[in-house]
């Protein structure tokens, strides 16, 4: 289904100088530098998967997506989309996809939104019966109704998301580009997008690719992810795999009886581990240990903790993966310093 | 005075690095402005040629020319953004910031109007100025630069934007009525610009209009400057003029004041 | 078939697009309205100028009032229907590129031409349209043009090629956004030289009538063919060079726009 190979991105930076002496200088003799924005980047992408694309901010998810979907030409390598390459015969192949930038929207200001629609059925050439049934399909995922008739600059940002994700899928294409579909939005409208995605997913088989920094949007939607920093994969493989893999980390969580017998506590010279592997917050009423379960294991760590103090909550949970995704972030940088 | 000065400075030192950061944007919009001087130079030269008489309502084609040239001047100087400024404060809500703030509202905007036009002085303003009198030496063979002429001229520059600037912010504050939309802002240029005698001179309209025209401020925000440079007023036209030009000024900074106290009491009565 | 089907399709996004302009137009009466009070009296204005004037000559390098009146009525048909169709040309050098708004477009299965310019319908040229014609009506009659079959076909060809003109200068003006991010100031720089089609060239100096002839040629969007149709003479310069300078310039605009796109795709913003 979609097949990239290499795929690299670099761009001109021209640097300039400070003041109005560099602004001349670089007017009549550019200093160029080159920015690999996306570097070497492979993976695979079956039909009906939905595929999550993370990495901080800057690390090129946007340049990936703008590559895969025509916008922006790469410097080499190769991508293939439905058999298609995005940004040959762009005119064709974005026939096959639906595109939505969280951050901006594609309908039109002005327009009530059911113009919208109207004008893009024209553009699409979608014919009458399947607006009809797309439409009605539409509406019933993204529950349009009630504001199809206002113009778009009066919607609110969660009913605008879902116009605009409508908007890109009323010519039924094979693969949908979400680029942080949840930005800025509250928890119940974030869970209603999702849900609505999912639905898709599910009843058109449609493949879903979608960045976002929200971790949340990955453990629910996500069977599998990629992630990149600096422009180059660090991970790519199941959900469950990059908690196999990265994720021992445990949350350990409980309110003490007696606040002052967490002074009896000392975990960093019982296990004796680094800040990587074990570190203690205490807020006053809770403490909270994360610790990595294959230098100590829950045993010892519930163990050693049941001994000391008497607890009136405890419990222990996975980190989650924004944690563990802290954590690789975390390495990386620790390594270039 | 110079507590004034201390406190509003940095609100020119703003003015002046925002027009800096837009200066190229801004030099190819003002290029493109000049050009409608360099048609009306061309339509008058024809004018004159075709004319056969020396002077047309007292004006001869160098007169014309400076007047065309200086005039244009005049109105990037004496140019003011305070009714967009203050309308788009009220719009959007901002204008109840400025009153919990102890500095005065149109002292801010003037200061920061100063900065930038710091900027058109040296890039525009200096360099036609040169122009007109270049070309005025080389037509008349003489240097007619006449220092007394420039001095009253500035003089009147000055009281000429300062009018503009109140004038505009009275106009600005009608937001709270109207909704001032682009529409508005365009109807009222297209007729200052006429009224002030930037498109023809007053002296060429049929002399009742004129003698009007001369009355309603719009003719002191460029017309009485420009005819001070061309030296075309006799000494009591000049007196008569400058008493004109301070009372238009003193009778808007009133009116902006008064309007002023009456939205502030709305505001606080109303909460906006 | 194919064509014939695209140009329906063309169409019909039009039809959409003004109809929402129109519907809008209602919701903002009264700033519609202040907004073509000022058109209007702006023109007047102007023609009131030329009367000052013609007041004290009898004419102007050979022109009648009313000559200078039907090329200037002239001058304004053209500029009010590329106002009224390309205007969104204007967006993509003042914001939409620099604010990266452009992506949305090569997301569609049209040209990004067609897309940007369908967007929009400028209804603030109905007052230009509206003048242009009335001071049209107003000297046709006084100055004799031969009205027949062959002066209405020149006359629309004219129209319709002098158009492209103005869309051309904008087209290649605006696309230098796509290298520089914005464009709007030079748009509006040579966008300005139209008004010295207004009046006939014969009162400018060797090298305003080069520039407006052969380099920004506006003198064909007004003068030129005008004076065919008040002189009758020499109607291959007059016309022939309005569809020509016309040509020209969209096959110009069109490659520039190219590969502003093609540097845009291999860039971003």
């Amino acid at each position: 289904m979609i097949y990239v190979e290499n795929l690299k991105k670099e761009f001109k930076k021209t640097i300039k100088d400070p003041g109005l002496k560099g602004s001349i200088k670089s007017f009549f003799k550019p200093k160029n530098e080159i920015i690999t924005a996306v570097n070497d980047i492979s993976f695979h992408v079956p039909k009906g998967e939905i595929l999550g694309f993370i990495g901080p901010n800057g690390a090129g998810k946007s340049t990936v997506i703008k590559m895969l979907t025509g916008i922006l030409t790469p410097t080499s390598g190769k991508c293939e989309i439905n058999g298609q390459i995005p940004y040959k015969n762009r005119k064709n192949y974005v026939k096959e996809i639906g595109v939505v930038f969280g951050q901006r929207t594609q309908l039109w200001w002005d327009l009530a939104l059911r113009e919208t629609y109207t004008v893009l059925k024209e553009i699409y050439e979608v014919d009458d019966e399947n607006y009809k049934k797309r439409m009605a399909f539409l509406n019933e995922a993204l529950e349009l109704e009630d504001f199809i008739t206002s113009p778009v600059r009066t919607l609110s940002l969660g009913q605008r998301m879902r116009a605009d994700i409508a908007a890109s899928l009323l010519h039924s294409p094979k693969v949908l580009f979400l680029d942080e579909p949840t930005i800025g939005l509250d928890v119940v409208v974030k869970d209603n997008i999702r849900k609505a995605i999912k639905a898709i997913n599910e009843e058109e088989n449609t493949t879903v690719i979608l960045t976002t920094h929200d971790l949340q949007d990955v453990e629910n939607l996500c069977n599998r992810i990629v992630m990149i920093d600096k422009g180059l994969k660090v991970f790519d493989g199941e959900v469950s795999d990059l908690k196999r893999r990265f994720g021992q980390a445990r949350e350990l969580n409980f309110v003490p009886e007696n606040a002052e017998s967490i002074n009896d506590l000392d975990y960093k010279n019982e296990f004796l581990l680094n800040e990587d592997d074990l570190s203690v917050e205490n807020n006053g009423v809770s403490v909270t240990v994360r610790f990595n379960s294959d230098m100590v294991s829950v045993e010892k760590m519930l163990n050693y903790t049941l001994s000391k103090t008497h607890v009136k909550d405890i419990n222990v949970t996975d980190a989650d993966i924004e944690e563990i995704i802290k954590g690789i972030y975390r390495s990386e940088v620790s390594l270039d310093a | 005075m110079r507590k004034v000065f201390k406190i509003y400075r940095p609100f020119t030192h703003a003015g002046v690095l925002l027009a800096a950061q837009y200066r190229i944007n801004f030099f190819f919009f003002i290029l493109g402005d000049i050009l409608r001087c360099f048609i009306n130079y061309f339509l008058w030269h024809a004018v004159f040629t075709s004319g056969g008489e020396k002077t047309f309502a007292g004006f001869s084609e160098t007169d014309m020319v400076v007047y065309i040239f200086i005039s244009f001047l005049t109105s990037v100087i004496a140019y003011s953004d305070g009714s967009y400024a203050v309308g788009e404060e009220i719009r959007d809500g901002n204008i109840a910031m400025r009153m919990i703030k102890p500095i005065r509202f149109d002292l801010a905007f003037l200061f920061q109007e100063l900065g930038e036009r710091l900027i058109t002085i040296t890039l525009i303003f200096v360099p036609m100025m040169l122009g007109v009198e270049v070309y005025k030496f080389a037509v008349t063979g003489v240097i007619g630069f006449n220092i007394l002429n420039f001095i009253l001229y500035l003089f009147s520059l000055i009281l000429a934007y300062l009018i503009t600037f109140y004038f505009n912010v009275c106009y600005g504050y009608s937001a709270f009525i109207l909704k001032n939309l682009w529409g508005a802002n365009f109807l009222k240029d297209c007729i200052v610009g006429f009224l002030s005698g930037g498109v023809i001179p007053l002296a060429f309209l049929p002399p009742a209009v004129a003698v009007t025209l001369n009355l309603l401020p719009f003719a002191s925000q460029t017309y009485i400057p420009v005819m001070m440079y061309v030296g075309m007023f006799d000494v009591p036209t000049i007196i008569y003029s400058f008493a004109l030009q301070i009372f238009w000024l003193i009778f808007f900074i009133i009116l902006q004041q008064i309007i002023w106290n009456a939205c502030v009491k709305r505001m606080s009565v109303q909460g906006g | 078939m194919n064509l014939l089907r695209k140009i329906h399709r063309m169409f019909k996004l039009h039809r959409i697009f003004i109809k929402q302009d129109l519907k809008k137009l209602m919701e903002y009466k009264i700033d519609f309205l202040t907004g073509a009070i000022g058109m209007l009296l702006t023109q007047a204005i102007n023609i009131f100028f030329l009367s000052v004037i013609f007041a004290r000559i009898p004419s102007l390098e050979g022109y009648s009032f009313e000559q200078i009146i039907f090329i200037y009525g002239f001058a304004l048909l053209p500029k009010a229907i590329d106002h009224l169709f390309f205007d969104n040309l204007w967006a993509i050098g003042h914001f939409i590129i620099r604010k990266g708004d452009f992506d949305k477009y090569l997301t569609r299965p049209v040209s990004t031409l067609f897309a940007v310019t369908v967007e929009k319908f400028q209804v603030d040229a109905f007052g230009e349209l509206v003048v242009g014609i009335m001071l049209l009506g107003y000297s046709i009659p006084r100055i004799g043009v031969n009205i027949n079959f062959i002066n209405v076909i020149l006359f629309i060809v004219s129209i319709f090629f002098a158009t492209f003109i103005y869309t051309g200068v904008k087209l290649i003006t605006s696309a230098i956004a796509f290298w520089t991010k914005r464009s709007g100031n030079i748009t509006y720089m040579f966008y300005m030289i139209n008004d010295f089609a207004k009046y006939p060239t014969t009162i400018y100096n060797r090298l305003v009538r080069t520039v407006i002839t052969y380099i920004v040629p506006f003198a064909f969007t007004a003068f030129f063919p005008a004076s065919y149709f008040i002189t009758g003479g020499n109607p291959w310069f007059n016309i022939g060079g309005t569809v020509l300078m016309s040509a020209v310039l969209m096959v110009l605009g069109i490659f520039v726009w190219n590969k502003g796109v093609s540097a845009y795709e291999s860039a971003g913003s």
